[in-house]
């Protein structure tokens, strides 16, 4: 685990020395904040529903500003062979990056919570659902950044696999609109439980279905998995 | 320390590394040549584990690369050719990254840190970012990565490339101190180096190991032809015919020398026999006016290069 710390600690170094944590960081509160400001005027209503769902399309486009320099970065840099040369096992130095990403997700959530104080000052939120959106923004957010961090594994160009992850996430986030075009069951069903946006529509409302966070952790666990193997594969 | 069992990779149906074996003890340096392309860095990197071999066996410290990567790792200080850096970290922080990784205690990482940075006369540029270091700065901080938590093996691909002449001297310090208690193996393409610090030089070329023996057992080796130059006043063409009469005497080459249209300087080979320049100084001397006569050793450049030159692509490794 120390050697998973290590990894992790060298990656938020790295975030906070180069402008890209800044900036999406940035980005990110700048644009939540606007949705959060007119889905208020707009509906009249204290709650995080829309802004929830704007957030989400947001972070499908940002988050893969975060991931594309995991690996894409190291390769880039020659710095690859020193992390497969030390002892390190490959889980650990995946684990390592992950977490270092994850970090940066979670102070992009928090960033978040200055809106909820006119929301409490001045309405009467629902809290339950409130906590199930963010924990669904989370979940969202950490598979997505699982993706990203599997894609920069493939390429030394942080440039395209940062478009392979937005395209890829923008694709699992629309499949649930595929649903539309299907008369057969199996089919709708398969896509309504490969959306993105499907699944974590429940958490916004206030449903922390068990079915959703398996989903959301699953796919980061598979990514994740691919990583690994893949690394392995090339040695 | 390290021992290479009839090792080979391939990359698709393109050998790198054919059939290599060698080892390296403990308490010595090797040095490893070859031209560009022959199979160093991939023969580094199999040895390093950050490629493993397509087949043959690769141990280090007694662990199989193949199965015991993690433990061997440990005892395995890496300098690849490009120092692994991340630019935007300080020194202290990259140096704090890798301390840890390779399992230095909390306690324990200054005094490490400090350690290598005084053996690598990196003390003034501790706490600037990596991206303003000069070339020789870089260098030496990667070297400094790979004597964190004291391994003991070191492999060096090339590590005083690109230093000026005064960092390559204090770099061979280091290395040489390094080599008295590990097992040191170091590419590079600088041969007066692999004479001053290595106790043994393994040749590679395209792949295959050509011979592999002290700096001087090299020499001797390729002592069955020689090189006799000498200096006289003389007509080329008599000259010339006079010295290919002699025994042992195998090619002759003239050349004025400039701004002396009399004088002539000679290149002889000849073949191991005693007393050749001998009979060479006696026969010019006996007609001519001799100026200098001299035998010479083969450098350790000649013997690489005719090493190298004479690899057919498909022979068997000569020994």
């Amino acid at each position: 685990m120390n050697r998973v710390l290590a990894v992790y600690h060298k990656e938020l170094l790295t975030y906070f020395r180069s402008p890209i944590a800044y900036f999406v960081v940035a980005v990110f509160l700048v644009g939540t904040g606007y949705f959060f400001t007119y889905n208020m005027f707009l509906s009249g209503s204290a709650s995080m529903d829309e802004t929830f769902r704007n957030m989400g399309i947001l972070i499908l486009t940002l988050l893969p500003l975060v991931s594309m320099r995991l690996f894409s970065g190291e390769q880039n840099g020659r710095t690859m062979e020193l992390l497969m040369t030390l002892p390190l096992k490959i889980w650990e130095i995946v684990l390592g990056k992950f977490l270092g990403a994850v970090t940066i997700l979670l102070l992009m959530t928090a960033g978040t919570f200055i809106d909820l104080v006119p929301l409490y000052l001045f309405g009467n939120p629902q809290t339950t659902t409130i906590i199930a959106g963010y924990i669904g923004f989370i979940l969202l957010g950490m598979a997505c950044l699982a993706v990203g961090q599997f894609f920069s594994a493939l390429t030394q160009n942080q440039i395209v696999a940062a478009l392979i992850t937005v395209s890829a996430l923008l694709a699992f986030w629309f499949i649930g609109h595929l649903q539309n075009f299907q008369t057969s069951y199996a089919l709708r069903n398969l896509f309504g439980h490969l959306s993105f946006a499907l699944n974590f529509a429940d958490f916004i409302q206030g449903l922390m279905r068990s079915e959703a966070v398996l989903f959301y952790i699953t796919v980061s666990a598979i990514a994740l998995t691919l990583n690994a193997g893949y690394l392995q594969w090339r040695r | 320390m390290i021992a290479l069992e009839s090792v080979s990779k391939r990359f698709g149906s393109k050998a790198i590394v054919h059939d290599l074996s060698f080892t390296v003890e403990k308490g010595e340096i090797v040095g490893f040549l070859g031209p560009n392309g022959a199979g160093k860095t991939t023969t580094m990197r199999m040895i390093a584990g950050f490629t493993t071999a397509t087949s043959g066996r690769i141990t280090v410290a007694g662990f199989d690369m193949a199965t015991e990567n993690d433990e061997a790792a440990r005892k395995i200080g890496y300098v690849p050719e490009h120092p692994p850096l991340y630019d935007t970290l300080d020194v202290t922080q990259y140096l704090t990254f890798i301390a840890r990784v390779k399992g230095v205690s909390r306690g324990e990482v200054r005094s490490e840190i400090d350690r290598v940075a005084t053996a690598c006369r990196l003390e003034s540029v501790l706490r600037r970012e990596i991206y303003k270091l000069s070339k020789g700065y870089r260098q030496r901080v990667g070297l400094a990565q790979a004597l964190l938590g004291k391994p003991e093996v070191l492999l060096l691909d090339e590590p005083t490339a690109g230093l000026d002449p005064g960092q390559i001297q204090e770099t061979r310090e280091v290395i040489r101190s390094f080599g008295e208690h590990h097992a040191v193996l170091l590419s590079t393409h600088i041969l007066p180096e692999v004479t001053l610090i290595c106790r043994r030089v393994a040749i590679i070329s395209q792949g295959r190991l050509l011979a592999i023996d002290s700096p001087s057992g090299l020499q001797r080796a390729s002592e069955q032809t020689n090189r006799v130059t000498l200096t006289a006043t003389a007509p080329a063409e008599s000259l010339r015919s006079e010295l290919l009469s002699l025994a042992g005497v195998t090619a002759v080459v003239t050349k004025e020398v400039p701004g002396n249209a009399h004088m002539l300087n000679v290149e002889c080979q000849t073949d191991a026999r005693d007393g050749v320049e001998a009979a060479i100084a006696r026969a010019v001397a006996s007609r001519w006016d001799l100026l200098r006569l001299e035998r010479q050793q083969p450098t350790l450049e000649n013997i690489f290069l005719r090493y190298v030159s004479q690899s057919p692509p498909e022979s068997s490794t000569p020994e």
